[in-house]
């Protein structure tokens, strides 16, 4: 033992540089695998916590980023809305000139889903919001996308929404290019139609349909589907129009109800 | 104790492969922030230290390429071995000493990292990668050892602004 520790000591700078040049050389040429794990060990320990900096920076640049775009889209909108705003205006002049009754105004009140129910697809949600909030039976009830259903039942804390996709829910809409009319339906297995359409009526794929106003619980002009589908039988009056829901209904979170601006 | 330092020079030589190298490039020109530092360890340490923190830095400051890794270790090792040998025939009291070594050191790497990564155009990429790097870390070298031996302090620095 002492012969060995004297030979290393003396002969210590050589023994470091073989070692040194053989574990080089070995990372090299050694096992394929041996190289990509010191990799991931390193990466995984002394790189990860640079990486998360890094990785936090970026995600504040893009942050930064869609916050410009928001900021564009949202100065458009409101140009837009001022724009829109000076042509309601000018519809309740001609409104009130020609005697025509005024179209009815909403207040959105903001709720979240607290449940859903339904096969697979949900045909209803539990929202938070009661009686206690003013919510009462059938008022319509919309997300970002579009029209999502109705008001079906009300307790003092919880509202339950009967969605467009419960086969019992009909929507008196139209396409709102050519303003043809039909009644909008789910029926489990297809999906959302566009009911009692003509035949010969004019729609088109990717037609947007909205709601028309008759049947007293959806305010007319929101936004129900887009058309996807059409057929028309030869021998029968009505064409089949299938529809691509606006909502998703599979990920519905936040609803809006709408409220009648002349309640109290 | 004595290896916490040298394993806070790891942990830099990660930053600035991970954040400050394309921060502080300019165009293609890049700090060779792992090349500085072995050189200065191997200024200051001892002759053991000094290869065994030129391999492990070698390692740590490719890690993200395994297929350089061994390499780039041996070469690291072998700039760190010999820039402590080296470093006996200089007067450590000159910066510009240092400075010469750390110019010729960190050239000698690039120049064995452009033959390590292959490629057309050896002479070029020399000239226009490999002397301008070796340069852009000498100025670094320079502000730090201006640092380390006083000659900048904040104190001199206050009354400029």
């Amino acid at each position: 033992m002492n012969l060995i520790s004297n030979l290393s000591h003396k002969n210590w700078r050589t023994v470091n540089l073989a070692l040194a040049a053989i574990l080089a050389l070995g990372i090299v040429f050694g096992k394929t695998s041996v190289a990509p794990t010191l990799s991931d060990a390193l990466l995984s320990t002394l790189y990860y916590p640079f990486h998360l900096v890094k990785s936090y920076v970026v995600e504040l640049s893009q942050v930064n980023d869609v916050n410009q775009q928001l900021a564009t889209e949202l100065t458009q909108a409101r140009l837009q809305l001022a724009f829109m705003g000076e042509i309601q205006r000018e519809n309740a002049r001609l409104r009130n000139n020609a005697d025509f009754e005024q179209p009815p105004r909403f207040k959105l009140l903001n709720a979240r889903v607290v449940a859903v129910t339904g096969n697979g697809l949900p045909v209803s949600a539990t929202i938070n919001r009661g009686s206690r909030d003013s919510v009462q039976l059938n008022w319509p009830v919309i997300n970002r996308s579009g029209l999502v259903g109705r008001i079906s039942s009300v307790t003092p804390d919880f509202a339950h929404v009967q969605l467009l996709t419960d086969p019992r829910n009909r929507v008196a809409a139209r396409i709102a290019s050519s303003r043809e009319m039909g009644i909008v339906r789910h029926v489990p297995g297809i999906g959302m139609t566009l009911a009692s359409f003509p035949n010969q009526g004019n729609v088109s794929l990717g037609d947007t349909v909205i709601s028309s106003g008759l049947g007293g619980i959806y305010p007319s002009g929101l936004q129900v589907g887009i058309v996807s589908s059409i057929v028309r039988p030869d021998n029968l009056p009505y064409a089949e129009v299938e529809l691509t829901p606006s909502a998703n209904f599979r990920s519905i979170e936040q609803l809006f109800v709408l409220i009648p601006e002349n309640q109290p | 104790m004595r290896l916490l330092p040298l394993f806070l020079y790891l942990l830099l030589i990660a930053f600035h492969q991970t954040i400050l190298r394309d921060a502080t490039a300019i165009a293609t020109v890049s700090i060779d922030l792992a090349g500085f530092v072995v050189l200065a360890v191997a200024l200051y340490k001892s002759e053991f230290t000094s290869l065994w923190f030129g391999f492990l830095a070698g390692v740590v400051s490719v890690a993200a390429v395994p297929a350089e890794m061994g390499w780039n270790a041996l070469v690291m090792a072998a700039l760190g071995w010999t820039a402590f040998h080296f470093r006996g025939r200089l007067n450590l009291e000159s910066i510009f000493a240092k400075l010469g070594l750390i110019a010729g050191g960190i050239f000698v790497h690039n120049i064995a990292l452009i033959i390590l990564r292959g490629g057309d155009g050896f002479l070029i990429r020399i000239l226009s990668d490999g002397l301008p790097g070796a340069l852009y870390t000498t100025v670094l070298a320079w502000l730090f050892f201006l640092v380390k031996e006083k000659r900048i302090t904040f104190e001199k620095i206050k009354p400029l602004f």
